[in-house]
């Protein structure tokens, strides 16, 4: 459980398929690798903060019910140096989250994979390279 | 006085690169080559002017501690440049694309609904789990390929050199006593938001490696983006501080040797690591006394070096260098660790939850 | 016997407690320390006194949360630093900071090592290091190893809201004009619950009123809170030791066991 250091590591394999964060705490200790889960939803808030970024997702159940949920992401400066900002994910957006759910199995889960529904990736290059205009940006 | 000596618990054991073709044995000679049409720009005051925003990105994925197959080696050939080049490439491409379509998450769930066994977890980041915890694309990475087989520079072979005795005795010790995820404690410095020391602070990570450098009559700063560190570096040759009072950051003193900006850092702590976490990794004592230089070399390049000498963990002082460079539009935003730190809260709530659970199991 | 004892002291005082006229030197305004670009250079070592940060308004002495610690523990009276003595809030917003100061041991940001936003970090009781380069000024706080920098260079909107805000600044005649905008609506302004919105937004002025003096104003305003802009004012003063330097004050690890301290595991030890 111990965090380990990964202070160089440039094995191809590291850049590609497994991308490349940097675990800077186990992703074990929150999170519980036998709940799997997919979570369609709409953003309600999007917290650009460290260490890391919150999304805040309404998911509408099956019974018609919506449940909040909080997605724990990436942290948000690389994204702000490409340009994104606090307009990029406005609340209304649908997005579909990949992830694992907290072990305490609270409405958590990390954001291993974030899209839109017809799957591009949120926060692809830089704004203006594919991604939908936020709608109330400035 | 009793001097009360910290060490870390942490580990020397470096990740090393997966293995390379075997070196050629010519030598490149891509050495920072500094423009024979630049000159080093100076302030209005007259001190060399090393001000702005600077990034170590182009230095992640060389190595700490170099591969032994490089030997004395300090750059690599120009095949293995154009290898790493490529790898630079698709690394730039993955900010484009983001990687594959689906997260292990999916083919775990689409293995369950066929009744199937799901692909074997490979454990690398989650103990289990293949996946990155977050989208990797939204991280930061080399623009350039480095030329350098490795960071640590000295002694020749690249490799830090061993410790004493004494430390070495003192770190197994602590590496016992170590519990796992008792207590906040038990976590990184970083992942406490406390910081990640001089030395983490610049030895580039996935993303965050940037610092800037402002100048005044007198005084040189630099402040970091992750943690929010920031140095104030006084020239006027005063005296260290006391040894009564230390610190994470340590007590930095500067003077020009030339263009080069020397900087001479005590009263440390001694509970910081020369490693990225803050305090895992090459370990430290009060006994630290490290010095940097760094070097403008050209526009949008400075050559940094650090040389660690703490005679009570290591039997020689070694040092690591690499070149930080500008990058177009590339500025620091607020990095506010602790003000925003869920995860530490809810993996210390999991941990006792966890517990919780097993030991309901047990009495059954 | 009057000269040589003038020699001695300054000359302007000393020729002022004999009445005699001062020398012409003397008589010129306060100088102060200017960089190459003429302007005032600010590069230095900071501080404000008084008791700004126990509470921004008049306040008499009172006992602290822990009676245990006596008169160390106990608060400092203090005279307000805003101009006309009150805040002007809306009447909703005074009922906000009412809740918050009867739970102000629990809820000031400033208890957890949270960042003190602006402009409380500029009279909280630790000194600040002012950077001023030929382009850029930097600050930085010696509370929590805050620090800010200030564009000088063409203005820059918030790409995110933040604790520190972010800060463009620009020279009006020898006054450091600084718009701070892009709070995220967290810090307080003192430990008495006067509070704020993610709607601030702060105007600084530095002056120097001497080499050793700057006077700092703020004006703040947020329509959500408060009736009208309203502004403070307080000098801080250059530290002047020998070998004075910002030091550390990493509060993290001071708040860690109040934070998480009901997560750590119960051992035999700690139970």
């Amino acid at each position: 459980m111990r965090t380990k250091l990964l202070i160089a590591a440039a094995g191809i394999g590291l850049l590609l398929s497994a991308a490349p964060v940097w675990a800077h705490h186990a992703f074990a200790a929150e999170f519980d690798v036998n709940r799997p889960l997919v979570l369609k939803g709409t953003v309600t808030k999007m917290e650009w903060i460290n260490p890391h970024a919150w999304i805040h997702l309404a998911v509408k159940n099956a019974d018609g019910t919506t449940t909040e949920w909080m997605i724990e992401a990436g942290a948000p400066n690389g994204l702000l140096r490409r340009g994104f900002n606090k307009h990029s994910l406005p609340p209304g957006t649908e997005i579909v989250v990949e992830g694992w759910q907290a072990k305490d199995q609270s409405n958590r889960a990390n954001g291993s994979n974030i899209t839109y529904p017809d799957g591009r990736k949120l926060f692809i290059g830089s704004p203006g390279t594919g991604a939908p205009e936020p709608k109330d940006a400035r | 006085m009793t001097k009360q000596i910290f060490l870390l618990m942490g580990t020397l054991a470096l990740v090393t690169l997966a293995s390379v073709p075997a070196a050629a044995q010519s030598t490149s000679s891509e050495e920072g080559k500094v423009d024979k049409n630049w000159s080093a720009p100076k302030t209005p005051w007259g001190d060399p002017d090393l001000q702005g925003t600077w990034t170590s990105d182009d230095t992640w994925g060389v190595p700490f501690e170099r591969p032994k197959q490089y030997g004395t080696r300090r750059f690599l050939t120009e095949d293995e440049i154009k290898d790493r080049a490529k790898r630079v490439e698709q690394s730039q491409e993955f900010i484009d694309k983001g990687g594959p379509a689906h997260s292990p998450a999916v083919a775990e769930l689409e293995a369950k609904e066929k009744g199937e066994t799901p692909p074997p977890a490979q454990g690398r980041y989650g103990r289990g789990v293949d996946a990155a915890p977050v989208p990797g694309h939204w991280g930061e990475f080399a623009r350039r390929a480095s030329p350098l087989t490795s960071q640590v520079m000295d002694p020749p072979d690249g490799q830090i050199p061993p410790m004493t005795p004494e430390a070495a005795k003192l770190l197994a010790e602590k590496q016992q006593m170590r519990r796992k995820q008792d207590s906040y404690v038990d976590w990184s410095l970083y992942d406490r938001c406390i910081t990640r020391g001089i030395a983490g602070s610049i030895i580039p990570v996935i993303y965050g490696n940037g610092l800037e450098i402002v100048q005044a009559p007198g005084y040189v700063s630099i402040r970091y983006e992750m943690v929010h560190d920031v140095r104030i570096i006084p020239l006027d040759r005063r005296e260290h501080a006391g040894s009564g009072y230390r610190s994470y950051m340590g007590d930095a003193i500067g003077h020009w040797e030339g263009n080069t900006l020397v900087v001479d850092t005590t009263n440390f702590l001694g509970k910081t690591a020369i490693g990225v976490n803050g305090d895992f990794g090459p370990p430290t004592s009060e006994a630290l006394h490290t010095t940097e230089r760094f070097t403008r070399t050209g526009t949008n390049t400075i050559d940094y070096k650090m040389t660690v000498d703490d005679p009570f963990v290591y039997t020689a002082p070694w040092s690591y260098e690499f070149p930080i460079t500008q990058e177009p539009g590339y500025k620091l935003f607020e990095y506010a660790c602790h003000e925003g730190n869920m995860a530490m809260h809810n993996m210390l709530s999991t941990a006792r939850m966890e517990e919780a659970k097993k030991a309901a199991a047990g009495k059954q | 016997m009057q000269n040589s004892f003038c020699s001695i002291i300054l000359a302007a005082a000393c020729a002022a407690a004999f009445g005699l006229a001062a020398p012409a030197a003397a008589q010129t305004a306060a100088r102060i320390p200017r960089t190459t670009a003429g302007k005032p250079n600010l590069t230095g070592l900071w501080q404000a006194f008084g008791t700004a940060d126990w509470d921004i308004e008049d306040h008499s002495a009172q006992a602290g949360p822990f009676y245990q610690l006596g008169a160390v523990g106990a608060i400092p009276p203090g005279q307000s630093i805003v101009e006309g003595g009150d805040i002007p809030y809306l009447p909703a917003a005074l009922e906000q900071k009412k809740k918050n100061y009867a739970n102000r041991w629990k809820e000031d940001p400033v208890v957890k090592c949270y960042m003190p936003g602006v402009p409380r970090a500029t009279y909280m009781p630790f000194p600040l290091q002012i950077i001023q380069s030929q382009k850029d000024i930097l600050i930085a706080y010696e509370y929590a190893t805050t620090n800010r920098l200030i564009n000088m260079g063409k203005p820059e909107e918030a790409a995110v809201d933040t604790w520190m805000g972010t800060s463009n600044g620009h020279w009006e005649g020898d006054t450091l004009v600084v718009d701070v905008t892009g709070f995220n609506g967290k810090p307080w302004l003192d430990r008495a619950g006067d509070y704020t919105s993610d709607s601030l937004h702060v105007v600084e002025r530095y002056t120097m009123l001497d080499a050793n003096t700057i006077n700092y104003e703020a004006t703040v305003e947020d329509s959500t809170l408060y009736s009208r802009p309203w502004k403070i004012s307080l000098p801080l003063y250059r530290r002047r030791e020998k070998n004075a330097r910002l030091l550390e004050f990493k509060c993290v690890e001071f708040t860690e066991e109040l934070l998480y301290g009901d997560l750590v595991k119960k051992t035999p030890e700690n139970k």
